[in-house]
């Protein structure tokens, strides 16, 4: 490829252009200016995330390919793009004030979370196994390192030096499937091996694959792939697990459907299996273990292991309509999940960062309009109609039972009543316990987050289309 | 092409029992010169196959960079591997189990792979030969152009490890003393050094 | 007007029930107790109307329920039966009222009695103007309701709820019957009115239908199952071990509901539907059988008992008893009149007893009586005139009504009649013998509450009425003389008395004699061949006095037992122990129900409790569920240990069953 290919791709991967140049340039002001200057980064972060966000909204339609094929722009890439950066920059702004008070401020943290970003988008648009995993380095290593930010903390070290040593075990499998794969289909582009994939594959193939998805759902945080997942999602500063929470979610969603959906569609009922399977075991985890928990991060941890668990059943499903189902379930799960992230981060007493859910004993009384919003969250989450959370599941199950996995959605819904247990427990803990010392007044960054994110959970119900109409022509574009 | 298959098995045992031998041994100083070892041979693997650029790659910057900073550090930390050992034998029978179920697996595929011909052999950037191109040459002609995208984000991956290092690790300590040699050259004699006339037995 | 008769009533328990609280308890007794006397002034009149003047009326109030075929109307059907029965539930009912302002005055509660008073006698208004099935079927548990409620007053007694449960669930038994009876007769009829039901009979007698391999005569079935339910309303043998218990409630309680009206329900229900049981000659005969019995064995029981309520409560029984056996033989017009002339020397008993009550301090042991004849002297008129009505004393009203059915009883030639005539006339005996026991030992004799009133009264005291402290306003603790109940207490009484006289020889003609068509005018049905009335005039000399040798007789004997010679009952007591235990404990019926029923069902209840409920609805159902969430949270908590290698591990074995799965058996 010359200068003369290169160029007219250009606005394809602007946005990834623009994100790491900006990366880059804010790297050099903060390192020359200081910490002086991480006001100043942190809103042009912010800047970028928005600007690139318009720009990838902006792209035109259909599927144009880059790169030999290694960077594909289609509806697909780009609502998860929208998705994940509006998942970055919501955590972004969590971290503003949380991070002034913890004196964690630092102009790296912004830096980092743009790099990841880039990485994420390297991996949604990735249209060969080894984009996909250089995307998904960059991803992670930058959040290796922000997990382990709060480097005084024994706990905020100790989860970034889990992660990062899972991560690494995680990545060796992914490796050693694309490995597996290229040895036996003598390609990495996903068309290639979609090409070479056909009819009764190769058990080579099959083995590589499960490598490979193994990767890919400790990327998601699915069982049983999930173990770092409370660890770390406790240890981190919360901002960090807001972001943990929200955008890389979305981005290994993104790479994991579009493999399976793009490289392997000649053996779905292949892959199906280890989906369900997967899916299965989220769902229940997620459901079950977060009964004994106390603390309200790592509640929030086995929350989204179970959310994993529903989002896939509309992969296991393999359907357009399933693949639908995702796309919605992502968005609302984006959006249900940086609400209630702006609510823990501003639980602090005293300029102190508290966790544990019973500090949220009498939410109701000192904080109403917070304890209303954080409750209406957790309805939604527990997808209590006519809530958004609701109809993020209902698309998955009905697009399983359509699949014939009739069993998968029944158990989605079993375990969905399970988990309806523990957010209600929170409702319930906010509004009928005997209330603690006050909580210091939420933040303006946090109540703008709160108010979009609850402004989502109830006007999806309100006008469905304007969310729907786009997944649908995303969805449409893999198939 | 009996000697190259030779040395071929000959590296690719050695490398193997090495390999092993990096994760058997009880001292570490020979589990990281056992890894010099396998690098070595993997190095001789590497030019078998008349991938001569990456062959010498792996000696220079593995060999010659990382392990050695391997060896420093395990020598530097003085870890009790043994120590750390103790409490992974009780998970032995389980963790034998497993490997042994993936092993058999792995063979059980890879005997049905050398068994049919019929596998596509299709190699997508093949080496070409080294009689019309250097090896070297002919990585550095795609590596800016059709691999630019993987070059440049892989760049970024390791701009990040730098990033988390520096983060992670660097510490302004303010009671430090540190050498500023602007400051060393900007002084002079006038501004730090001061005479006093000392009364006789009396002091200041 | 008879909108206003049955619907005053429940005027005054929704103002009592609602207000009561806020007016007080004087103006909740004065609103219900006037009510009440406008209802029964009303009654009477129309009870003239009907019977004697233009005959039955029909008002429809409303429609009630219209289901599929099952239509019912709530509506009132007054021919000259509900007449009768408006007359005697409306006038007792006023009187009980009027008497309970004096007899309750100690209690804080008031207008929840009144209240609960009121409630009752709607209920048994809707109960008797029933105009189909259904709507007899909603008095009858509206009556049930107020009964339960009504023994259950003073809820704060153990015993007291007991008995209001024990009346409850004896009432259930019998309602599943009478339940039962009208499905029978719907799917038979395809309807639930009288109207439509009664010229349909005919036609139903002869049908049969298939159940358990057998074909049933429907007609029979469907009486038997009826008469189970009167039986249970009417404490009839078997089923009549509530009614003793339930004198756990206040005396005017025991006067209205549990001798004057409820427990008459099952004789009017029975009457009422005669052009039905007249068909059904084997229920007739079952009903003879089980009125005779119960006449006989309460009769027994009665004779030894030292309560002076549950004598009488016996005695209640044992009349009823004479009643079924009337109908049983035929005789419906004589059974309604003993109901009609029974209310009224039976009220008058109780209130004479609760006067009684009232004068000793709430005293109930007739031990513990005696010699009372000089304190309260018009309460023992009052007694006396009840006694001898009672006990059929000649041309008192228990004369002509009771005499009536043994005489029918002799007259209808049957086995089960002569059997039922035997009981009758033994039980006359007794019945005079328990009666003159009662009075004598109450009103003769030396005083024997002097000697322990003070221990006697404070234990009966608290025992019987546990929840006031029994201040005694105006006469002090020291003080426990017997003393003549208030005014309010005293009409009533002397109304009844009035009532007890006259009634019989007043009404004897219309009721079973000469004027018996233009009277009944159709409300009782008897059939072509139904002459019982006219034969009873032509039983032998010897018949028509058995039953006033019988009494006289056991006036001596209670005479000889009770005044002249007190010694004598112990004495006889102690040579026949077996026979006094086994009559003093009722014929040990509450044991055996106690051994085949309730402990079974105790167990029963206790197995599906525990086992049942406990170990396999709960166990595996939400106890278990929840359980078993909590065991696998644990289970899911304890799997996250910290430990990175074990992580890696989880990952790993992980990968190798996604492998595994595939080669083995996924794949392909």
């Amino acid at each position: 490829m010359t200068a003369a290919a290169i160029f007219p791709a250009l606005p394809l991967f602007l946005p990834e252009l623009l994100l790491a140049g900006g990366a880059l340039a804010l790297l050099l002001i903060g390192a020359f200016a200081g910490p002086r200057s991480t006001a100043f980064v942190n809103g042009m972060t912010l800047l970028l995330l928005i600007v690139a966000g318009a720009l990838v909204a902006m792209q035109p339609e259909g599927r144009t390919i880059a790169f030999n094929g290694a960077f594909v722009v289609d509806g697909f890439g780009r609502f998860m793009k929208v998705l994940a950066l509006i998942g970055a920059a919501g955590a972004l702004m969590l971290s503003f004030d949380d991070f002034r008070q913890r004196r964690l401020s630092a102009f790296e943290y912004p830096v980092l979370v743009l790099l990841s970003v880039t990485g994420m988008m390297v991996m949604i648009s990735a249209g060969d196994l080894i984009a996909l995993y250089i995307g998904l380095e960059l991803q992670s290593l930058a959040i290796y390192v922000i997990c382990a930010f709060d480097r005084d903390s024994t706990r905020s070290t100790e989860a970034g030096l889990k992660y990062f040593v899972l991560g690494a075990l995680s990545s060796g499998m992914l490796l050693y499937g694309a490995s597996l794969i290229y040895g036996f289909t003598g390609t990495v582009s996903f068309a290639g091996i979609a090409a070479a994939v056909t009819g009764a594959p190769h058990s080579g193939v099959i083995f590589g694959l499960a490598f490979l998805a193994a990767g890919l759902a400790f990327k998601m945080s699915a069982v049983p792939f999930h173990m770092w997942t409370p660890d770390v999602y406790e240890g981190a500063p919360t901002p960090v697990t807001a972001f943990l929470a929200s955008a890389p979610k979305v981005a290994a969603v993104a790479i994991t459907v579009r493999v399976l959906v793009g490289a392997f569609p000649g053996i779905t009922g292949q892959w199906q299996q280890i989906i369900v399977f997967v899916s299965f075991a989220s769902m229940a985890l997620g459901a079950f273990a977060a009964i004994g928990q106390h603390n309200i991060k790592r509640l929030m941890a086995y929350s989204s292991i179970g959310h994993m668990g529903f989002a896939l059943v509309g992969l296991a499903a393999g359907t357009e309509q399933g693949v639908y189902g995702v796309l919605l379930y992502m968005a609302i799960y984006v959006a249900m999940t940086l609400g209630v992230f702006a609510c823990i981060v501003s639980m602090r007493r005293n300029g102190q960062p508290v966790e544990a859910i019973s500090d949220l004993a009498g939410l109701s009384k000192q904080h109403p309009a917070m304890a209303y919003l954080f409750a209406l969250l957790m309805f939604s989450l527990a997808g209590i109609p006519p809530l958004a959370g609701f109809f993020a599941k209902f698309y998955v199950f009905a697009a399983a039972i359509q699949a014939k996995l009739t069993l998968l959605a029944v158990f989605g819904i079993l375990t969905s009543v399970v988990g309806a247990f523990y957010y209600l427990r929170i409702v319930k803990v906010m509004f009928f316990d005997e209330p603690k010392e006050a909580l210091d007044p939420m933040p303006g960054a946090a109540k703008l987050v709160l108010a979009l994110s609850s402004i989502v959970t109830v006007g999806y119900f309100v006008a469905p289309a304007l969310l729907n109409v786009v997944a649908v022509a995303a969805a449409k574009t893999l198939f | 092409m009996i000697a190259a298959a030779v040395f071929f098995y000959l590296f690719s045992a050695v490398a193997v029992a090495s390999a092993f031998m990096v994760i058997a041994s009880r001292n570490p100083v020979h589990s990281v010169l056992f890894l010099i070892l396998t690098f070595a041979n993997v190095t001789g693997l590497f030019i078998l196959l008349g991938a001569e650029f990456l062959g010498l790659l792996l000696i220079i910057v593995y060999v010659g960079a990382v392990a050695v900073l391997f060896l420093f550090v395990v020598m530097m930390l003085d870890v009790d591997f043994a120590e750390l050992k103790k409490g992974a034998l009780q998970y032995m029978p389980v963790g034998a189990l497993v490997g042994l179920v993936l092993l058999a697996e792995l063979v059980m595929i890879i005997g049905a792979w050398l068994a049919p011909a019929g596998v596509p052999r299709t190699v997508a950037a093949p080496i070409p030969p080294a009689a019309q191109i250097t090896n070297t040459e002919a990585l550095a002609r795609v590596l800016y152009t059709d691999f630019v995208f993987y070059f440049q984000a892989a760049g970024l991956v390791l701009l990040v490890a730098m990033i988390g290092a520096i983060v992670l690790t660097l510490r302004h300590k303010p009671n430090v003393r540190r050498q500023d040699i602007s400051r060393q050259v900007a002084r002079n004699k006038e501004d730090v050094i001061e005479l006093r006339k000392v009364p006789f037995r009396r002091g200041l | 007007m008879y909108h206003a008769i049955v619907f005053l009533p429940l005027a005054g328990f929704l103002i009592a029930g609602l207000f009561g609280r806020i007016m007080g308890a004087r103006a909740s007794e004065i609103v219900t107790t006037s009510l009440l006397f406008v209802s029964a002034a009303l009654s009477w009149v129309v009870f003239w109307q009907v019977a004697y003047q233009s005959g039955p009326v029909h008002v429809t109030i409303v429609n009630w329920m219209t289901s599929g075929g099952l239509a019912a109307d709530w509506a009132l059907k007054i021919d000259t039966l509900t007449a009768v029965m408006l007359v005697v539930v409306n006038t007792v009912s006023a009187l009980v009222h009027l008497y309970s302002i004096g007899y309750m005055h100690e209690d804080p509660s008031r207008p929840r009695f009144f209240a609960y008073l009121s409630l009752f006698t709607f209920a048994m208004l809707m109960l008797v103007t029933a105009d189909n099935l259904v709507q007899m079927f909603f008095g009858w548990e509206g009556v049930g309701l107020a009964s339960y409620l009504l023994i259950g007053f003073w809820y704060e007694k153990p015993s007291a709820n007991a008995a209001a449960m024990k009346a409850f669930v004896v009432n259930r038994v019998g309602d599943f019957g009478f339940l039962l009876g009208i499905f029978i007769v719907f799917v038979m009829t395809g309807s639930v009115a009288f109207d439509q039901i009664f010229p349909k009979a005919a036609e139903m007698a002869g049908k049969t239908f298939h159940f358990l391999g057998y074909d049933w005569n429907a007609m029979t079935i469907a009486c038997l199952m009826l008469f189970m339910g009167a039986m249970g309303k009417s404490a009839q043998f078997l089923l009549h071990t509530w009614l003793p218990d339930a004198m756990e409630g206040p005396t005017p309680v025991s006067a209205l509901i549990h001798a004057a009206t409820m427990v008459t329900a099952g004789v009017f229900m029975v009457a009422r539907l005669t052009p039905l049981f007249e068909l059904a000659p084997t229920a007739l005969v079952v009903m003879t059988v089980v009125g005779a019995t119960t006449a006989f064995f309460a009769a027994t029981v009665g004779l030894v008992q030292n309560d002076i309520k549950r004598v009488i409560a016996y005695s209640t029984c044992s009349q009823l008893g004479y009643m079924f056996v009337a109908l049983g033989v035929g005789a419906f017009g004589a059974g309604v009149f003993h109901l009609f002339t029974h209310a009224f020397f039976k009220a008058l008993l109780f209130l004479g007893a609760g006067s009684v009550i009232h004068a000793c301090h709430h005293e109930q042991d007739m031990r513990n009586m005696g010699g009372l004849r000089k304190y309260i002297p018009y309460t023992m008129i009052a007694m006396l005139i009840g006694n001898l009505a009672l006990t059929g004393f000649p041309y008192t009203a228990g004369y002509f009504s009771k005499d009536a059915i043994i005489e029918s009883a002799f007259a209808s030639h049957s086995p089960a009649a002569t059997y039922a005539f035997l009981c009758v006339v033994i039980a006359a005996l007794f019945t005079s013998f328990y009666s003159w026991r009662l009075f004598f030992m109450t009103f003769f004799g030396e005083p024997r509450w002097k000697h322990h009133d003070a221990h006697g009264h404070e234990d009966h005291a608290s025992a019987a009425h546990g929840r006031d402290d029994h201040a005694h306003a105006g006469h002090g603790h020291g003080d426990h003389t017997p003393h003549e109940s208030p005014m309010v207490m005293m009409i009533p009484l002397a109304v009844l008395s009035v009532g007890a006289l006259v009634a019989g020889a007043v009404f004897a003609g219309s009721f079973i004699g000469d004027n018996y068509e233009q009277f009944w005018k159709g409300a009782l049905f008897t059939a072509k061949d139904n002459h019982i009335l006219h034969d009873i005039h032509h039983v032998p000399l010897w018949v028509k006095l058995s039953p006033m040798i019988m009494m006289i007789l056991g006036f001596v004997i209670a005479w000889w037992f009770y005044v002249k010679n007190p010694a004598l009952p112990k004495q006889l007591a102690a040579d026949q122990p077996i026979l006094y235990r086994f009559l003093l404990n009722k014929w040990y019926f509450d044991e055996i129900y106690d051994f085949l029923f309730v402990r079974p069902a105790k167990w029963i209840g206790s197995f599906l409790w525990k086992k049942g409920d406990g170990w396999l609805i709960d166990g595996f159902g939400p106890d278990g569920v929840s359980a078993r969430v909590v065991d696998v949270a644990r289970g899911a908590v304890r799997l996250q240990s910290g430990y990175l290698y074990h992580y890696a591990f989880a990952m790993l074995i992980g990968v190798a069953i996604l492998v595994t799965w595939y080669l083995v058996g996924g794949a392909h």
